[in-house]
């Protein structure tokens, strides 16, 4: 750099000297980026080749199964028809309740904590301070036996005994999503967003003779709304793809999500992988068109999730 | 009635600007009704489990009868238990897993952090693993590491040898594991670390380049003390993640073969769900919880350290 820079202050070679250095300057970021997208393209393949690989297997009806491929060796439905018959559990079921799952639990924890992040951002009351930091405590302190215990709970609660089918299957997905719901970073995320609400809205529609809850819905939802639909997605991702408690708990495989499902029939299926990767496909499907429409708000939260 | 604040709140509310609402009966009732349904969730789901678990760790119980105290008896056959020791040990050897899936996804994180075409790509290609169920990126892994499979495939076309699957050999299977927990990550921790990149002002690397500081330098003194918060948050969510890795080695091994992939939270796991034991479950829980305090100080004080020179 040092050998570059302009000795005589002729304007003439200033000019000659700073169109060698912009030349230069060029050339050097030209050669980065070259190498930055070979090592952007490398880890991508290595990133999504498996997910490739799974679907042109899943399409193809016959051959060497887990042989590496770019292209499949011929195309056909077979195994995704076959995955829709099912063999013990019917296909369309598990998707019916993972959407139910995902519906309940969603709106839910959504409005469980849209709800409690309200006084905790924006009213005052004698023990706020320390419901607050306890909630702290308890997003810091892992909670190992939550699974052990949680069963128990739900055991205990009544929720997995069988008498009536319609009640036993609403019973049974209410034990899958209780203990998701009262997530701690959702009530985070949303305090945060309501501290940056200003009070004089608040305060305006208190002396207009507004109640606490006309207030939170009229004005804390919709300015939080941003926050409020990052907090939603990452909800929804996290009950769609959610397998270990509701494959550990429910008794009933038919009412099992669909991530769990999988598990299951891939044990069942244990002689037709393609069948299991045709619904591993089926799987990642609804995640990819959330994640694609909702990307921008998705990332936002996950940011806030960590900085809030 | 109306209360005067306390001193703490009156300093909250000033750094909040404000609450409005005075401290009244109603207002406090209000407040609970906001909170109740939450309130009661988390005592139950998050509050009890902490409480329970910890008082079951000393007990032998397995639903059916009421717990019956053993004192210390669980821990101490934990202690006994090889089983035990090798998850524990797996569990902590995961923790190699730590730096190297800080320094791809910062390596990364700074690459899509430069303004080039076709970099939503990228970013959103990394990140497709994360937002995928463990259930369905286990079994993708399943076959890929067959031994027919496209690991092998690669490997041998790169001229290395390749044996037979990985996850039907003990002394591979881990490892395997290991990988797919990496290749899953990257893309969660480069998200953080492209926020926190984001976060450096870009006034401060400007003026570093005009007074000829060049690239490493510029990234040495300017970029990576700036990024020093995330590395903290980042590598401490890792290493805890790590001490409890659980649900990869669910999907992929159960534990085996022979036994080797056993981590500390599959042994406690398999001892509630497969055994009845939940009191020596329990008792496991809480070694894990304590051990990943002690891992999450220790990191805290590294990260920490280097904070004050920087």
């Amino acid at each position: 750099m040092v050998e570059t820079r302009p000795a005589p202050a002729q304007p003439d070679s200033f000019a000659v000297t700073a169109a060698r250095l912009k030349a230069r300057r060029n050339h050097r970021r030209r050669l980065t980026d070259l190498l930055a997208y070979a090592v952007l393209i490398a880890v991508a393949l290595i990133m999504l080749y498996p997910f490739y690989w799974t679907l042109i297997t899943s399409f193809e009806p016959t051959g060497n199964i887990y042989e590496a491929k770019i292209l499949p060796k011929a195309v056909g439905l077979r195994n995704y028809s076959e995955m829709w018959k099912g063999t013990t559990v019917p296909f369309w079921r598990l998707i019916l309740n993972s959407l139910i799952i995902c519906t309940l639990g969603v709106t839910l924890t959504v409005t469980l904590a849209t709800l409690a992040a309200y006084p905790l951002a924006k009213m005052r009351f004698p023990g706020r301070d320390l419901i607050f930091y306890a909630i702290l405590a308890l997003m810091v302190l892992p909670n190992e036996s939550g699974l052990i215990v949680n069963y128990i709970t739900t055991i205990k609660l009544g929720l997995l005994q069988q008498t009536n089918p319609v009640i036993d299957a609403i019973r049974q997905y209410m034990a899958v999503v209780l203990p998701g719901l009262a997530s701690i970073v959702g009530l985070f995320l949303l305090r945060q967003a309501y501290l940056g609400i200003p009070l004089e809205l608040i305060e305006a529609a208190r002396i207009d003779g507004a109640s606490e809850l006309t207030i939170w819905r009229r004005i804390m939802l919709p300015l939080a709304t941003p926050t409020i639909a990052a907090f939603a997605i990452l909800e929804f991702v996290a009950y769609w793809n959610s397998f270990l408690w509701a494959r550990i708990m429910l008794p009933d495989k038919n009412l099992l999500p669909l991530s769990a499902g999988l598990l299951e029939l891939n044990g069942t299926f244990s002689t037709n992988s393609r069948a299991v990767m045709a619904g591993a496909v089926i799987t990642i499907i609804p995640i990819l068109i959330v994640f694609a429409f909702g990307q921008k708000y998705f990332m936002k939260g996950l940011e806030g999730a960590v900085k809030g | 009635m109306t209360t005067t604040p306390r001193r703490a709140s009156r300093r909250e509310q000033h750094r909040v600007g404000g609450t409005g609402a005075k401290v009244t009966v109603r207002n406090t009732l209000i407040s609970y009704a906001f909170l109740l349904p939450f309130l009661i969730l988390l005592v139950v789901y998050h509050t009890w489990p902490v409480i329970f678990g910890t008082y079951l760790a000393f007990t032998k119980y397995n639903i059916i009868s009421p717990p019956q105290w053993v004192g210390l008896d669980n821990f101490e056959e934990l202690w006994q238990d090889e089983q035990f020791w090798s998850g524990l040990t797996n569990s902590l050897k995961y923790i190699l897993i730590v730096p190297v899936i800080q320094v791809i996804a910062l390596l990364v994180a700074l690459l899509v952090n430069r303004p080039m075409k076709g970099i939503g790509f990228f970013r959103t290609a990394f990140y497709v693993p994360v937002v995928t169920s463990f259930a369905v990126v286990g079994l993708i892994w399943n076959w890929m590491y067959q031994q027919e499979g496209p690991v092998n495939a690669v490997l041998g076309f790169l001229g290395l040898h390749s044996g037979g699957s990985f996850l039907n050999n003990p002394a591979t299977a881990l490892y395997a594991v290991m990988f797919v927990t990496l290749w899953k990550g990257i893309g969660y921790y480069m998200v953080l670390y492209l926020a926190g990149l984001q976060g450096i002002s870009p006034e401060l690397e400007e003026a570093a380049t005009i007074d000829g500081a060049n690239r490493l330098q510029v990234f040495w003194n300017i970029t990576l003390p700036g990024l020093r918060p995330t590395i903290l948050v980042c590598s401490l969510l890792s290493t805890i993640s790590a001490i409890k890795v659980f649900e990869e080695i669910y999907v992929m091994t159960q534990g085996g073969p022979a036994g080797s992939t056993y981590s500390a939270l599959f042994y406690t796991y398999s001892r509630a769900f497969q055994d009845f034991q939940y009191g020596l479950a329990a008792a496991g829980g809480i070694i894990i919880a304590v051990i990943s305090i002690i891992f999450g100080l220790i990191n805290f004080r590294l990260t920490r350290g280097g904070k004050a020179d920087g």
